[in-house]
């Protein structure tokens, strides 16, 4: 694998889940450390590439969409070939880019990437979907790198109990990290940050993909308060 | 043998080319009244006005990068746009080219033409690529053309599945009762000795006009 080339870091999940939200939210936290690029998949033309745009989180040139014949399922994990092209057109347009979030059509629990698309990948779910969700588990449940359990904020007014979620999640997932987050709250998604961020780090020093972050995981909170 | 074990890898919906999120012009046509029942009249259309005309470009492509390398492939980028004036179905065609190329460079990582041509193409037609790499792996022109028109009609009748209730045996009934048409056009492409100037080059109107239409939709489930 050639070293010239940002991280691939895929995010999937349901539809509503906040997908889209959380990449917002971790361009707004990664953004002033690292060099980002999204590539959305819509079930249609650009839903999600224009509300990325429109949350003005990052140049519009560093999101681009990818087209999927209503198929986001295959474009993600049987047949790549438009998220890799779309990935190294972004680069070639842009410079080289850190991390590169793929972003999946929303989709129901079954859809996962192709570990060739995806280094790491992030399976989002939200208590407003079902608290028994991670029961019933799915490969995006069971074996995402990291899995995130959405707008816990909301937890008490839709009846989810968030500890059993993170109960039976990690129950299905070994030792495989579970994040419960709420993105309405200041640095929401500070903890997915630093994961991704350390997986930055682990990638870049096994030689895998490059690096402009120096050192540490933290990134800078500049958007505080 | 083995030459026609690779045609069959190149014609395989299974190969990652991206080709599933391309109805070529289907959906437009069905957004705009054609149904069930029109559907082969649409892919014998087709057929005529740009699948047999693409395969003449491979062919050219093909015999271009065989005498001249990639430099060759390139002039034939140049004749596909001379014939194709419509910015969204360049773009359409100039992703499928860039997914085969990406693909095929994996699959056979020792041919140079491929990196040649890839690296020095900013057009990448579809067509052009298939002679390219046609070329690359010693497809001859007969099969070459057979592939390209046969890639057309297999494209349209699979996205046809998503777009109509149909049976999905009918949508390769019609790719299987075409199937002599596409041998007979294939052979003559192969058989055209001429330069692709002087060669028919029909225009396909209003498949150009739906592509401009169908490009600026927003709910488009297709990329072409």
């Amino acid at each position: 694998m050639s070293a010239e080339r940002a991280l691939r870091i895929g995010v999937g999940g349901p539809v509503g889940s906040g997908k889209s939200s959380l990449i917002a939210a971790l361009c707004r936290e990664l953004g002033s450390s690292a060099r980002i690029g999204v590539v959305t998949n819509d079930i249609y033309t650009t839903e999600d590439a224009e509300f990325l745009r429109s949350t003005g989180v990052l140049e519009e040139d560093r999101i681009v969409a990818v087209q999927t014949g209503c198929c986001p399922h295959t474009a993600i994990r049987d047949d790549i070939t438009t998220n890799l092209e779309a990935v190294a057109d972004l680069e070639l347009a842009t410079g080289p880019l850190d991390i590169v979030f793929v972003e999946s059509g929303g989709d129901n629990l079954t859809a996962i990437f192709s570990p060739a698309l995806a280094d790491a990948q992030i399976f989002v779910i939200d208590v407003a979907g079902g608290d028994d969700v991670p029961r019933k588990g799915g490969p995006g449940i069971a074996r995402a790198d990291l899995l995130v359990i959405n707008k816990v904020d909301l937890a008490p007014h839709v009846g989810s109990d968030v500890e059993r979620m993170i109960r039976e999640s990690q129950a299905r997932r070994g030792a495989l990290p579970v994040e419960a987050v709420s993105l309405v709250r200041p640095a929401g998604a500070a903890a997915v940050a630093r994961w991704a961020l350390g997986r930055l780090e682990e990638l870049s020093a096994l030689g895998h993909v490059h690096s402009s972050v120096a050192g540490g995981t933290e990134p800078h909170h500049h958007h505080v308060h | 043998m083995m030459m026609r074990v690779l045609g069959m890898l190149l014609a395989d919906g299974r190969l990652p080319t991206g080709s599933y999120a391309h109805s070529l012009g289907l959906e437009q046509a069905v957004s705009d009244g054609l149904g069930a029942a029109g559907l082969s009249d649409f892919v014998a259309a087709r057929l005529a006005l740009v699948a047999e005309p693409e395969a003449r470009i491979a062919v050219a492509a093909r015999r271009a990068a065989c005498a001249e390398g990639a430099g060759g492939a390139l002039s034939v980028d140049d004749e596909f746009c001379a014939r194709c004036p419509s910015p969204a179905l360049r773009d359409s065609s100039r992703r499928l080219g860039a997914a085969l190329l990406r693909c095929a460079a994996g699959v056979w990582p020792a041919a140079s033409l491929l990196d040649g041509y890839r690296a020095a193409s900013a057009a990448t037609p579809r067509p052009v690529a298939l002679g390219v790499v046609a070329a690359a792996i010693g497809i001859d022109d007969g099969e070459l053309a057979a592939l390209a028109i046969y890639d057309d009609a297999a494209t349209v009748a699979s996205a046809a599945l998503k777009l109509l209730p149909l049976d999905p045996a009918h949508a390769s009934r019609w790719v299987a009762e075409l199937a002599p048409w596409i041998e007979d056009a294939a052979r003559l492409v192969a058989l055209d000795t001429r330069p692709l100037a002087a060669q028919p080059a029909p225009a396909a109107l209003g498949l150009e006009l739906a592509a401009a239409v169908h490009h600026d939709r927003r709910e488009r489930l297709f990329v072409s």
